[in-house]
């Protein structure tokens, strides 16, 4: 038992002060001088003073470790405050990763409606103006307007000469009919004349 | 064609089979669990392998987490289409179509629930299934294949509700317009057509090798790939890659991509792609390149998203094609790694 403690014990002492220089040193040496101070008796003020010297100084070394103590707790508090606020702002990352891929699904739909908007007005393009095509279509329907206009003034024409012509050639038949009559009736008269001769004779 | 190993082959031969198997290997499919935590890949072996995507992106992941969790054989023939309900996993390839309990599919030796085969006018060959997609609203799932038609299921019964006729040669890919309920498919013969599903007739026809800017002839017209965002739709395979403004059936973007497209997806405000060559390429709306990072295989067939609410932490992109791997995008910059059959 006796044995186990006293390796934690130099395990802990190296530890602390391993090269050996220093505190520990310097207790020893104070505990050294105490004991041969209060064997020697003699009142010799260089010793006593140079034991006040050395307690100050143990003194002083043990005030800055506890300083040191103080420091090392304030800095793990520190840490602690850090640590936290890294984790927050990886939550914060996190959320704001989740954000940027819907924004970049949004992104990408708009990017493929306004792909899918140029290829069809590309193909619109190719297709000519709808005002012009409709002037066109105005301009031309009034050339058939006119164009029918006279056709159907052509055709008047063509009746009333066709007419004309009909009443002509009626009233010459008729002229042709009453001349061939006349030339019967001509030749019937002469006919009864010379049987008319003949007959008074006997 | 070749099948799960035999079981009278000495050790030696079984493994130079398997790294035969592995080199020919290619994956056509891929789909991830309700959870979010799985990815199940088909391969044209007709194997279908899960892996596990949360343990392949834990900070412990070793070699292992890159191997599947189980591969079991589930088709005759190569597993063209995936898709996951709430609770199923439905795969379809040669003809047929069937579904796996999610919750099942982890134990060895795992049955399939049901399988289904739509009704086909000639019974003397079986088309193939080249394309599920799955139309929550009315729970039940399209299937469009060798046999030029839509095909839909209803989930719950099992039957064969209609079947839409109009494309001239298979069907490629299907896609699903959200707003008005409308199913997008496009095929071999060169048209996207969109069919609406409560009358059951076709709505819209938009022919995309007709449109000089975007055909291709050297390349064929077939449509191999398709996306829509209710407005607008990107298409490609043999013409180029292409957005189209649905409404008024116009071309607007052409992407300038030579080789053809396999797989192609709206993400956020990209588009991505993947087809021949190893990249998958980022493109923007206006048809710039954002971005092209290149995967382990030499051409890609699929690509998957996996935005599962409740695994945010398995939010990847994954990419297959031919060859036994499959690559994880962490971020779409680079390729993170690789899960290997």
């Amino acid at each position: 038992m006796g044995a186990v403690t006293d390796d934690e014990v130099i395990r802990k002492r190296l530890l602390i002060d391993g090269d050996g220089a220093g505190d520990d040193r310097r207790i020893n040496l104070l505990v050294k001088s105490f004991i041969k101070w209060c064997n020697s008796g003699s009142q010799e003020e260089g010793q006593y003073q140079r034991m006040l010297s050395t307690l100050s100084q143990c003194e002083f070394s043990m005030g800055k470790t506890l300083l040191v103590y103080d420091m090392n707790l304030r800095e793990m508090e520190n840490y602690e405050k850090i640590y936290k606020e890294i984790e927050c702002s990886i939550a914060g990352a996190h959320e704001k990763i989740a954000e940027c891929k819907k924004q970049i699904l949004q992104a990408k739909r708009i990017r493929k409606n306004r792909q899918e908007y140029d290829a069809l007005a590309k193909v619109i393009q190719h297709h000519p103006d709808r005002h012009e095509t409709l002037k066109e279509l105005e301009a031309l329907g009034k050339e058939l307007e006119h164009l029918s206009h006279i056709k159907e003034s052509v055709e008047d024409k063509l009746e009333l000469r066709r007419k004309q012509f009909h009443v002509l050639l009626s009233t010459i038949h008729e002229l042709q009919q009453t001349l061939e009559n006349d030339e019967k009736l001509s030749e019937v008269e002469e006919a009864q004349e010379t049987s008319m001769e003949a007959d008074p004779k006997p | 064609m070749e099948r799960a190993v035999p079981h009278a082959v000495p050790l030696g031969q079984m493994e130079v089979f398997q790294t035969l198997q592995r080199l020919h290997m290619t994956i056509f499919s891929q789909s991830v669990s309700p959870c979010g935590k799985f990815l199940a890949a088909g391969n044209n072996y007709g194997q279908i392998a899960v892996f596990s995507l949360s343990a392949a992106l834990s900070s412990e992941a070793k070699e292992e987490s890159k191997k599947p969790v189980v591969t079991f054989q589930a088709h005759d023939g190569p597993v063209y289409s995936m898709v996951s309900t709430d609770r199923h996993l439905l795969s379809a390839g040669d003809g047929e179509v069937k579904a796996w309990l999610w919750v099942e599919i982890l134990k060895k030796g795992c049955k399939e629930l049901w399988r289904r085969q739509p009704p086909y006018r000639t019974s003397l060959e079986v088309p193939e299934i080249n394309a599920l997609l799955l139309v929550p609203k009315e729970n039940s799932l399209i299937l469009a294949g060798g046999d030029c038609q839509l095909h839909a299921m209803d989930l719950e019964t099992g039957a064969f509700t209609r079947a839409l006729r109009g494309h001239t040669d298979y069907i490629h890919c299907l896609a699903l317009r959200e707003r008005s309920p409308e199913v997008l498919s496009g095929g071999e013969d060169g048209a996207v057509r969109l069919w609406d599903l409560r009358t059951a007739k076709e709505v819209q026809t938009i022919e995309v090798y007709k449109h000089e800017e975007c055909s291709r002839p050297h390349n064929g017209r077939w449509i191999g790939c398709l996306a829509t965002d209710s407005d607008w739709m990107v298409c490609g395979g043999g013409p180029a890659l292409t957005l189209w403004h649905l409404r008024s059936s116009t071309p607007t973007t052409i992407f300038p991509m030579r080789a053809p497209q396999k797989h192609v997806t709206f993400y956020q405000d990209l588009i991505l792609s993947a087809g021949q060559g190893r990249c998958v390429n980022q493109w923007q709306l206006s048809g710039e390149l954002k971005a092209q990072v290149p995967g382990s295989s030499p051409g890609l067939l699929s690509l998957s998203l996996n935005q599962q609410p409740a695994a945010p932490e398995c939010k990847v992109l994954t990419a297959a094609g031919n060859s036994c791997r499959v690559d994880v995008f962490t971020n779409l910059g680079y390729r993170a790694f690789s899960l290997s059959f």
